[in-house]
């Protein structure tokens, strides 16, 4: 009795945008690093679905989003450097060290912003979803349509490549 | 050694993966080299993001689909009709162009002679209208007539000449019909013509010539003529009423004419010419007691002789 439901339907559309578009807006930005260019991909991946949403039931959704916008990216020539904002969290802790201490972090947060800013778009991509985003490898791995294996490998890689960059600490 | 670090490093991809317990925590944390993946994994893990601004974007995707939205509607079906409409179009402009009717029509003070597909000969009076179809010719040699026209007919089957008054038809002949506001006029100059007006059928032999007014048979005689006064550029009438004449004139001279206290009723029995319209009035007006006057832009007016 249960047919699955596919996305034409403005208050499905909707619903998936309000839930969706924002993890995938951040999932462009890990790749591409400009705000302009991840706005300009979540619409295109959007208008994609709802031209599609005869044949994409809800389920499918989401992994037609990502999927869009991966190749999406591929095809895109222009890869930009991306740039994070400073944290802002985890104030508390800080205000108990000695300047010197507070000075050193803060070095070592713009070492680290710059190393991630170096980073491969695979390996940034990968660390970023985990780390920002907390997500798990498999979904990572679903995500860019690769191995969990290969997420391993790529977060690996990452911490590696920030380790030397930033020196030992 | 290596068993080792391949021990450390699933401990880290746990952790990372946000399983490890607090144990392994601190198991990893006695290796230097782990311990500053963790203190840098967790540094990343505070850096904030620009966000996307959910309206904006919104709208712009609303604005892109809306029109889409309706191409995308009826799908297949849009093709089929489109294929059908394409082929409906292509159909009916066949059928019209190839079923269409050939009209020959004339202006006022022009004649006009051409040939219908079977090489019978019409010669159309001024101010008159002929439609026929040149595909059916073969089938139905039929046309309808407005105005008046002589038609020689080469011998053949039925040949129908159809008028608001009624209905002409003849086998090989040559005759004239005349049918203008009421008044239907046929004169058979060879053969035998017949007329079919109001469920009355009519034989007009050769040499005759009949007259049926406002469905009613005025007059059947006798005409002497070989063929009709105006295809020798006169128009002759047998008691016909005055406006009929009137608009003959109208329509073999480029002038208006105005009856002043004149009866329309008035019978006329006559012809005038088509060459000279002073003439023309002239032969219409003596005989009526009437007179015309032409003024200066051209506009005839006749009234009775003595009501000035």
């Amino acid at each position: 009795m249960k047919k699955p439901q596919n996305v034409c339907n403005e208050n499905t559309f909707n619903r998936l945008y309000e839930a969706h578009s924002k993890p995938v807006w951040r999932f462009i930005y890990f790749k591409c690093g400009d705000t302009a260019q991840a706005d300009d991909l979540v619409q295109e991946a959007f208008i994609k679905l709802w031209q599609n949403c005869a044949k994409i039931t809800q389920e499918k959704a989401k992994s037609f989003l990502y999927t869009v916008c991966n190749n999406a990216f591929l095809n895109e020539v222009a890869h930009h450097k991306v740039v994070l904002k400073h944290a802002k969290r985890q104030p508390e802790k800080t205000n108990f060290h000695s300047p010197e201490f507070l000075m050193e972090e803060s070095q070592f947060h713009e070492k680290l912003k710059t190393s991630l800013e170096n980073l491969s778009e695979a390996q940034r991509t990968a660390f970023l979803l985990n780390r920002i985003e907390g997500k798990k490898y498999a979904e990572i791995a679903e995500m860019l349509n690769i191995s969990v294996k290969a997420v391993e490998k790529r977060m690996s890689q990452a911490l590696a490549t920030l380790r030397k960059e930033i020196g030992n600490i | 050694m290596n068993t080792q670090k391949m021990e450390k490093d699933y401990l880290l991809h746990k952790w990372l993966n946000n399983e490890a317990t607090p144990e392994e925590l601190e198991q990893l944390k006695t290796d230097p080299e782990y311990a500053s993946y963790i203190q840098i994994s967790n540094a990343t893990s505070a850096f904030e993001l620009p966000q996307m601004d959910s309206e904006p974007n919104f709208k712009a995707i609303s604005n892109k689909i809306k029109p889409v939205h309706q191409l995308h509607k009826p799908n297949i079906f849009s093709v089929v009709w489109k294929v059908a409409a394409i082929f409906a179009v292509l159909l009916a402009g066949y059928y019209y162009t190839t079923t269409l009717d050939t009209s020959v029509k004339t202006d006022i003070a022009q004649t006009e002679t051409f040939s219908l597909p079977d090489t019978s000969e019409v010669i159309l009076n001024a101010g008159s209208k002929i439609t026929y179809n040149k595909k059916n010719w073969a089938k139905s040699r039929e046309l309808s007539l407005d105005g008046e026209a002589y038609f020689k007919v080469t011998k053949g089957n039925k040949f129908s000449v159809k008028t608001v008054e009624g209905t002409v038809s003849v086998l090989g002949t040559q005759f004239n019909v005349f049918v203008r506001d009421g008044f239907f006029a046929v004169a058979c100059y060879e053969g035998l013509v017949s007329v079919t007006y109001n469920d009355t059928i009519l034989k007009v032999p050769a040499g005759s010539k009949i007259q049926i007014e406002n469905g009613k048979l005025m007059m059947n005689e006798t005409a002497e003529d070989p063929s009709p006064d105006w295809l020798a550029a006169e128009s002759s009438f047998e008691n016909a009423p005055l406006s009929i004449v009137v608009k003959e004139i109208e329509r073999q001279y480029p002038v208006k004419v105005t009856l002043e206290n004149v009866d329309f009723e008035k019978r006329f029995t006559g012809s005038f010419t088509h060459k000279k319209l002073d003439l023309a009035l002239k032969a219409i007006c003596e005989p009526l007691q009437l007179q015309y006057k032409i003024d200066k832009n051209g506009a005839v007016h006749i009234d009775a002789k003595n009501s000035k």
